[in-house]
């Protein structure tokens, strides 16, 4: 087991990395500057209205729901939102319960730690 | 060392609450202009003074300081190690940002100087948690601690800060009674208050007597840190409380509870073995902050889970055991701090010039709040551990630590991994509710906030970046602690003498 990790020096060292990072980066800048400049934006009032169905839609009318932003993770664990998301209501009785869930469990799973069970 | 220090920075800032209501006595009396500002200020700079004062002597030895030079066991010492003095430095450090960042942030309120009082009994108890070798006395700091902040939780008075106090106040009660009790069956069984002393005598105990103790200090602690299952409190206090106060809870009273675990399980009981019962603990927290995080309309909501869910790292870290693992979680909660307090006093920057947090409200702020914007970009990176922000470096460690452990500790790496790359999708989705996308008409006129409110971010902001460029600088700094841990038999001797 190592005593301790040492970040850098060497060619991974941080102060490289960041540099590389850094120059990557003003690089992609860099093109998309270019790529402006090959083809200059031709903005229209057209281009510049949000639309759907034929209907203008107002700037507040365009936001994704905060809680529904990342709906295919929240897809992915349904059962988590389902059964642990829900119990989150808000209710002190609940929350002293899982105190009290949760300090039974811990006696069993600490007592098993210490070698006891 | 300044002279009496760690006595000193325990009574600053005990001293600072009391005389703080005076100081606003005469400051209406005589219209003075800003006095309980200047005054807090002083004591503020103090305390950190005489905190750093100590940091140099407890990274090599433990400083141990008998009150009424009474010798342990019969008299009650402060105890500061290495990890008592990392705590310290964090708690005060964060505190004075926060204090700043409360000049203006509180002005527009009334009682502000219940408010600063309040903060100091907080503070105070905060570092006598840190630094005292007595059990009792841990519980009596804690206590002090816990209670300060449900006042806090309910300052301004409305509705929902009121409920999640009392919500607070019911659940932080449990815990710390559970802690009270685990004093109790120590006392019963040893005999003695004094930390050193215990551990002294711990070797002569079966296992089987160490179970409830310990369980009860797991649980009351469990609750501090909010564990799961014990986390229900947290997102509630944060959203009510005023975002001073949650930058502080944040940043410092998770540094306590932090602190807590590794003295008590590891110093106290020397319980290394239920590491795997905090990994299993560490993963679960980590996992169901992320989650719940990932779906929160409320910012300020979405960093407590957050918040819940960084503290699985550390616990994951400590859990682990191994050197590289605790030094791995001692400066992920040192880069916690950071980040969390940075974005707390960010989210508190728009709610103070806009009026909320809720994200379906706010959006293409980025145009009038630029620093803002892009010091909250630099903390969400920092927390979801990209490179080279010091979030990564400590993530990093913890990664590390789990392959270097081998068997399930690839499994542990890899959940850590998922976790990270959720940190990043729900701050993203905050970055991008609050600061990008089209702007609400009614948002046209917000602006920056003072020069004064952005200073102790703009410090924090710099912090993420150099101890992202120049992790050693954080792995220097954790290592004494870290050691610290591992050495018991220093720990007594530095305590009770040879």
């Amino acid at each position: 087991m190592a005593d301790s990790v040492v970040f850098g020096p060497g060619f991974w060292g941080p102060i490289i990395a960041t540099a590389s990072m850094l120059l990557i980066a003003g690089a992609g800048y860099l093109l998309i500057l270019a790529s402006r400049r090959i083809s200059p934006r031709r903005p229209t009032s057209e281009k510049l209205t949000t639309y759907a169905c034929g209907e203008d839609v107002s700037p507040s009318q365009t936001r994704p729901d905060a809680e529904f932003f990342f709906s295919p993770i929240r897809r992915v664990f349904r059962p988590f939102y389902r059964y642990i998301g829900a119990k989150h209501t808000g209710e002190l009785s609940l929350y002293v319960w899982w105190v009290l869930i949760g300090a039974l469990v811990l006696v069993v799973l600490t007592a098993h730690g210490l070698g006891v069970l | 060392m300044i002279p009496h220090a760690p006595i000193l920075a325990v009574f600053l800032p005990l001293l600072a609450a009391f005389v703080l209501p005076l100081v606003s006595l005469l400051e209406r009396r005589y219209k003075i202009p800003l006095a309980k500002e200047w005054v807090s200020a002083i004591f503020v700079i103090a305390e950190v003074m005489v905190v750093f004062s100590v940091f140099p002597d407890a990274k090599s030895s433990v400083v141990a300081y008998q009150l009424g030079g009474w010798a342990p066991p019969l008299g009650i010492v402060l105890a500061i190690d290495a990890l008592s003095a990392l705590a310290a430095l964090i708690i005060v450090t964060v505190g004075a940002l926060v204090f700043i960042y409360s000049f203006i942030y509180m002005r527009r309120e009334s009682g502000v100087e219940h408010y600063y009082a309040l903060l100091f009994l907080l503070l105070g108890g905060c570092v006598g948690v840190v630094f005292t070798g007595d059990i009792f006395n841990f519980y009596v700091f804690f206590e002090i601690m816990s209670i300060a902040s449900y006042a806090l939780v309910a300052f301004r008075r409305h509705l929902w800060g009121i409920e999640a106090a009392i919500k607070y106040l019911i659940v932080g009660s449990l815990g710390t009674s559970f802690i009270l009790l685990g004093i109790v069956f120590l006392y019963g069984r040893f005999g003695t208050l004094t930390m050193a002393n215990i551990m002294e005598l711990m070797g002569q105990v079966a296992a089987r007597d160490l179970v409830i103790p310990l369980t009860c200090f797991l649980v009351g602690i469990g609750i501090k840190v909010a564990m799961v299952p014990f986390h229900f409190w947290l997102p509630d206090a944060y959203q009510g409380a005023p975002s001073p106060v949650s930058a502080f809870f944040s940043g410092a009273t998770a540094t306590v509870g932090v602190y807590a675990i590794a003295r008590i399980v590891y110093v106290l009981f020397g319980a290394a073995s239920v590491g795997s019962l905090l990994v299993v603990l560490g993963l679960i927290t980590m996992v169901v902050g992320a989650l719940m995080a990932l779906v929160q309309r409320d910012l300020k909501r979405l960093l407590a889970y957050s918040g819940i869910s960084q503290m699985g790292y550390v616990l994951v870290g400590l859990g682990l055991g191994t050197a590289l693992g605790i030094q791995g979680a001692l400066f992920h909660i040192f880069n916690n701090a950071v980040y969390k307090t940075l974005l707390f006093m960010l989210v508190g920057a728009v709610i103070w010039r806009v009026g909320t947090s809720r994200m379906d409200e706010l959006g293409g702020l980025w145009k009038n709040m630029p620093i803002t914007a892009f010091m909250f970009l630099l903390g969400s990176l920092a927390i979801a551990g990209i490179p080279p922000l010091n979030g990564f470096a400590s993530k990093w460690m913890i990664y590390l630590a789990g392959i270097e452990y081998g068997g399930w500790g690839y499994v542990v790496t890899a959940i850590a991994l998922i976790v990270s790359a959720l940190t990043l999708a729900y701050f993203l989705k905050a970055l991008s509710s609050v600061f990008l996308g089209q702007r609400p008409s009614h948002l046209a006129n917000v602006k920056e906030p003072p020069a004064a409110m952005l200073l102790p971010a703009m410090v924090l902001a710099v912090l993420c970046v150099v101890f992202g460029v120049l992790p050693q600088l954080g792995v220097d700094l954790v290592e004494p602690a870290q050691r610290a841990i591992s050495d018991l038999n220093g720990y007594i001797v530095g305590v009770m003498g040879g």
